[in-house]
């Protein structure tokens, strides 16, 4: 075990390597750059340059990039152009609170996919399976931000429970004093991926339904609903946490969106405003932190499921 | 004890069962066989009240007085596993892959009883079916076991409660003949001891022979014929079964010498194969002669599958030498090693996974001749498919739309196409019904009598080897413990584990079946 996980940490640090590289390559073929989108759109040539030879940008890319990397692995993010802060401190502020929308989104919708899943599993192929995958096919093919306006219009506009825009606390505590606010954004993150974790559960419930072991379980007398909460499930469990950690992208980019619809200030919504101004290093910074959670996430997800599943833990000697 | 009257069970237009009529004392063993599709598993599963929604049952199943059919889900639930309980054939996926034997057998004792110490009574059941150190299994998971020690652990589970019937599907055919032989043993002795009567479905006569007390024929969802085991075995009176009977190789019937030796078309030398450090292969050595068929026999894991796949290139060997043909195999290169390709024919086991689904027959057989360039395709494929007997309607047939035994001879044509001077051939009947397996192997006979082509033919099956080949060489973990001629090596064996295995096989005769138990000891 010692083994695999160090090898499996080796190709991760690979991974991201790889990923500073070809973000960092692509960002400066983007038109403008930094210097037009900082200085704005009446500064002069000249005014031009003196930013990009102040910042280093008129070296060539392959230079800058080891600058970079060399300020990186001393755990130097840069500085924000824009907002004048080192990128470090904003990400570090807004980390949790995006960590905070992330996984109140999968909890809720862990909280509806697992029961949706199964009960559509054990009621397979009738009219109320037929309705329901239906339904949640259709939140997961509506885009995110389609979905959350509908949310602010039904709920935050015409009906008035909740307000429209999320927590705008500084901190943590402050975001879940304001909790109210805070429904919206969860309800529309947990959106995304609901329907992925009911559909995955539903289809591998009927699969499990169909092994051998539950026919053993039938055969000692084992009532329908033992049979599903104490044979399938915990088999069909195993797999949904793998998939989990694979989608933690998926999760992220979700809260790019969702944080931006509510004007929530995480990560999503400082990589937005970066985006819009090229704001390098942030935009290199946060693209960063994602790399690391994607490979931590699916390293994560094996490990988990391997501690899980008693076939892929190691047999005693 | 169990009635079936009448019993019919229709799936869609399927009749799966019709009008079958047997019953089941107490503290006796019940044989129900038949090929596949001959409705005997339906039939026995009906007694769970275990069948798929769609079937339509007419009839009445009666159970301690009770018809099964009248119950509701409740009181069938209450039945299951506590009155009438059932063995598996496949013990592997038969068990919860996430929970620990503990926790499965704890489960089938307390969903019908109430006692005070579950774990304790677990215990008792595992050492009751002979598994050793019983509370250290208590916490170990399916997979951490063998075959057999899995299925003693379902047999712990069927008779956790002290059923009146024990229903066993095919409870031996996934294991190898001396677990089998254990196992049987234990089926035995259990129902000596606990009086519980055994519905026993099997497509093996050896089996039957060995555990059962009266048979029931079974044949396209009919009940042809049911009686004494002695009567029926020994005294056929319906057709069917003397076909069948007489379909079931039998050992000692072989009747092929070993040849004088000629120049060897393959020689395997101190060969080794190493997975993960365990040696699969273990120092094996043989030779097969031009027109010799050489059977491997061996249990499963003994590495006969593995030392195929080295005679072929289809697996590197560690250390040792294979030549083919006067080749050492090993300094040709993959462009090197295809004229000698061309010359060897492999068929497997499972023809229904080893053909392309998407091609037809004439296609399947014509690869091989296209990949060697070879003339005249045509009538080539035409001749093939009537030397293994498959008519010019199949030709166009694809895979699916053929039976199994129809797919194993598209196998032996396409292995034939390039008319090759050595065919290596893994289990190409064990997936087969007897009946099928039996005309299989005679157009196999027939055709290396014909053909002269030299063979390896691995197989666990001891009396189809017996039947087929000029010298046995018998595997047991890795290493050739006994080689030498057919006569030899079944008529007189020398080694302790060949002397085990042809004791271990059930022959179809229960009179000598019951003698060999006896000597066995």
């Amino acid at each position: 075990m010692a083994r695999y996980l160090l090898w499996r940490v080796l190709q991760a640090a690979v991974v991201i390597f790889v990923v500073t590289v070809v973000v960092f390559f692509l960002l400066h073929q983007i038109p403008g750059g930094p210097a037009r989108g900082i200085l704005g759109v009446q500064a002069t040539e000249d005014q031009i340059k003196a930013f990009e030879h102040a910042q280093g940008y008129d070296q060539p890319v392959p230079i800058q990039y080891l600058h970079y990397l060399g300020r990186l692995l001393q755990g130097d993010l840069g500085e924000s152009f824009q907002l004048n802060q080192r990128v470090a401190d904003l990400i570090g502020a807004r980390l949790p609170k995006t960590l905070v929308l992330t996984v109140l989104s999968t909890l809720v919708a862990l909280l509806v996919a697992i029961p949706l899943g199964v009960w559509q599993a054990v009621r397979r192929n009738r009219p109320t399976d037929y309705l329901l995958s239906a339904l949640t096919l259709l939140i997961y093919s509506t885009p995110v931000f389609l979905v959350g306006f509908i949310f602010i219009i039904v709920f935050a506009i015409n009906a008035a429970w909740f307000p429209v825009e999320a927590p705008q606390a500084d901190t943590v505590a402050g975001v879940f004093a304001d909790s109210q606010a805070l429904v919206l954004p969860v309800l529309t993150g947990a959106g995304v991926v609901l329907a992925v974790f009911s559909r995955y559960l539903r289809s591998s419930v009927v699969d499990n339904l169909d092994e051998d072991y539950v026919r053993t379980a039938r055969a000692k007398g084992a009532s329908e609903a033992r049979i599903v909460t104490r044979h399938v499930l915990k088999n069909s469990l195993t797999s949904l946490v793998a998939m989990l950690g694979y989608y933690l992208p998926v999760l992220f980019s979700g809260a790019l969106v969702t944080e931006k619809l509510f004007n929530y200030p995480g990560m999503g919504l400082l990589f937005w405003n970066a985006a819009q101004t090229s704001d390098f290093p942030i935009l290199l910074g946060v693209v960063l932190i994602i790399s690391i959670a994607t490979v931590t996430g699916s390293l994560l997800a094996d490990v988990a499921q391997a501690l899980i599943d008693p076939r892929t833990r190691r047999v005693k000697a | 004890m169990l009635d079936y009257h009448h019993l019919s069970i229709t799936f869609g237009d399927v009749e799966a069962a019709k009008a079958v009529s047997f019953s089941v004392r107490p503290g006796e063993v019940v044989a129900v066989v038949g090929e596949s599709g001959s409705g005997k598993t339906v039939t026995a599963m009906s007694a769970m009240g275990l069948l798929p929604r769609k079937a339509e049952v007419t009839g009445e199943i009666v159970l301690g007085g009770r018809n099964i059919r009248q119950l509701t889900n409740k009181e069938l639930r209450e039945l299951r596993g506590n009155e009438i309980a059932m063995v598996f054939q496949e013990p592997m996926t038969a068990l919860n892959p996430v929970h620990t034997i503990g926790w499965q057998l704890v489960e089938a004792i307390t969903l019908h009883q109430d006692i005070a110490d579950p774990k304790q009574k677990a215990v008792e059941l595992l050492t009751m079916v002979g598994l050793d150190r019983p509370e250290q299994r208590l916490k170990q998971y399916p997979h951490e076991l063998s075959g057999g020690m899995r299925q003693r652990v379902m047999i712990a589970m069927a008779i956790a409660c002290d059923p009146k019937v024990i229903i066993a599907d095919e409870p031996t055919t996934a294991l190898d003949v001396t677990v089998q032989a254990e196992i049987l043993d234990l089926l035995r002795e259990l129902k000596d001891r606990l009086g519980t009567a055994i519905v026993l479905i099997t497509h093996s006569m050896g089996v039957v022979a060995d555990l059962a007390d009266r048979v029931v024929v079974m044949y396209r969802g009919e009940v042809v014929e049911q009686g004494d085991v002695e009567d029926v075995l020994i005294r056929p009176g319906h057709d069917y079964t003397r076909r069948l009977l007489a379909a079931v190789p039998r050992l000692g019937s072989g009747s092929r010498q070993a040849e004088a030796a000629t120049e060897p078309v393959l020689k395997v030398r101190n060969l080794v194969v190493s997975f993960a450090g365990q040696r699969a292969v273990d120092d094996i050595s043989f030779e097969i002669g031009k027109g010799e068929v050489l059977g491997l026999v061996g249990e499963s894991g003994s590495g006969k599958t593995t030392a195929g796949r080295c005679t072929v290139g289809l697996q590197k060997p560690t250390h040792g030498s294979v030549e083919l043909f006067g080749q050492d195999i090993a300094r040709l290169s993959t462009r090197g090693m295809r004229p000698l390709t061309a010359r060897i024919g492999m068929i497997f086991q499972d023809p229904a996974s080893s053909l392309d689904p998407r091609m037809t027959v004439a296609e399947c057989v014509a690869e091989p001749l296209v990949l060697h360039k070879a003339k005249n395709h045509k009538e080539r494929i035409t001749e093939l498919l009537d030397a293994v007997e498959l008519g010019s309607v199949t030709r166009d047939r694809y895979p699916h739309e053929l039976s199994g035994g129809q797919r194993q001879r598209v196998s032996i044509a396409r292995a034939l196409a390039l008319d090759p001077d050595l065919l290596i051939a893994d289990e190409p009947t064990s997936a087969l019904d007897v009946s099928v397996q039996a005309s299989i192997l005679e157009l196999f006979l027939d055709l290396q009598r014909r053909l002269k082509f030299s063979c390896l033919f691995i197989s666990h099956d001891l009396a189809v080897v017996d039947m087929l080949a000029n010298r046995v060489a018998v595997m047991h973990k890795g290493r050739i413990v006994e080689q030498g001629s057919r006569a030899d090596v079944f008529g007189d064996p020398r080694e302790q584990y060949t002397k085990r295995l042809l004791a271990a096989a059930p022959v179809p005769d229960p009179v000598e079946q019951r003698e060999r138990r006896v000597s066995r000891g």
